[in-house]
């Protein structure tokens, strides 16, 4: 699979069908969906996610999901917006587990979307299949580190 | 840096998801379909993947996650049809399907009466998906959710009904056929 953006990470597209929801730049229209500029959350694959995951310091909260999976295109844009509103204090990743299925299988991943957080490269919690709405987003993404 | 060129096919190019087993017979049916006519096949099919970048070379307009949403088409000059529109330009495409897409070009008083029932057909069964078990469906559209309860009832009359699903915005793994691409 090939990744271009850059050694070990790849910006992923921009979120869709919530561009004018969110406030985001509207770049371009399309028949079916809005396009919006910012893509947020950074796609890991293995090399990538031992580095910046298990060696990272700070409240990481990473989802594991696939492009092929509705939940996932439900949830997407509003976790972009999440990953926005607490990127100060917390980073967000994505891992693609059709791409990463070592990952997915090292992590007992039972389906997408699924997030898991880490503290100090140390999984806290986990929450798979959260509401598409912001407050399940966030508890899911912020919880551990917020209570 | 200048932005990087977008890839041109001769020929249209239907995107599938190639981690769906209908959506692969269905890209199959086209590719034998193309093969039976004189020369080179006049539409060509490749799976969305998972490489956001790859698909825009097809057009910098082109989303992934739109992408598995929504049959797409891309055209030889870039431009893109999605959905009915789709489906009428895979028509077209094929040998034995090329005078029945005729149809779809009709007009009456500007309305297209066949594409526009496609269109409408399209859209419903994009609905009713989840109902067929379709895994990456994601949660049915509102108006799709009573009929979800109605199915679930008679697979478990028929003792068929799939384990319980705890939480309603997740995609279980078991029983999908792939993994990996």
């Amino acid at each position: 699979m090939c990744h271009q953006a850059g050694p070990g990470l790849d910006r992923s597209p921009p979120a869709m069908g919530c561009g004018n929801a969110l406030g985001d730049t509207v770049l371009m229209e399309t028949a079916m969906t809005t396009k919006t500029a910012h893509d947020t959350i950074q796609t890991l694959n293995g090399q990538s996610f031992a580095q910046l995951v298990l060696g990272g310091p700070g409240p990481i909260a990473v989802e594991f999901m696939s492009y092929g999976c509705g939940y996932c295109r439900a949830i997407e844009p509003i976790l972009q917006q999440v990953a926005r509103l607490i990127e100060a204090d917390e980073t967000v990743f994505r891992v693609n587990i059709e791409v990463e299925p070592d990952l997915a299988a090292q992590y007992r991943i039972g389906g997408t979307p699924t997030f898991v957080t880490f503290l100090d490269g140390r999984e806290l919690s986990r929450v798979e299949g959260p509401d598409p709405s912001e407050a399940a987003v966030m508890q899911a993404v912020t919880g551990p580190f917020t209570s | 840096m200048s932005a990087p060129q977008p890839q041109r096919s001769t020929v249209p190019i239907l995107l599938y998801d190639g981690g769906c087993a209908t959506c692969r017979r269905i890209a199959g049916w086209v590719e034998r379909s193309a093969a039976r006519g004189p020369g080179a096949p006049g539409i060509v099919q490749r799976p969305v993947g998972n490489d956001p970048a790859a698909l825009r070379q097809l057009n910098p307009g082109l989303d992934i996650w739109d992408a598995y949403a929504v049959s797409h088409v891309i055209m030889p000059d870039g431009s893109m049809k999605l959905g009915g529109e789709a489906v009428a330009e895979v028509l077209r495409c094929l040998p034995r399907t090329r005078r029945l897409a005729s149809l779809l070009d009709l007009s009456l008083f500007g309305v297209r009466p066949f594409q526009v029932t496609l269109n409408l057909a399209y859209a419903v069964l994009d609905d009713v998906r989840p109902l067929f078990g379709c895994e990456s469906c994601g949660r049915p559209k509102p108006w799709v959710r009573p009929f979800e309860r109605l199915t679930g009832w008679v697979k478990a009359w028929a003792g068929t009904a799939p384990r319980v699903q705890a939480a309603p915005h997740f995609r279980h793994l078991a029983g999908r056929d792939t993994l990996r691409r």
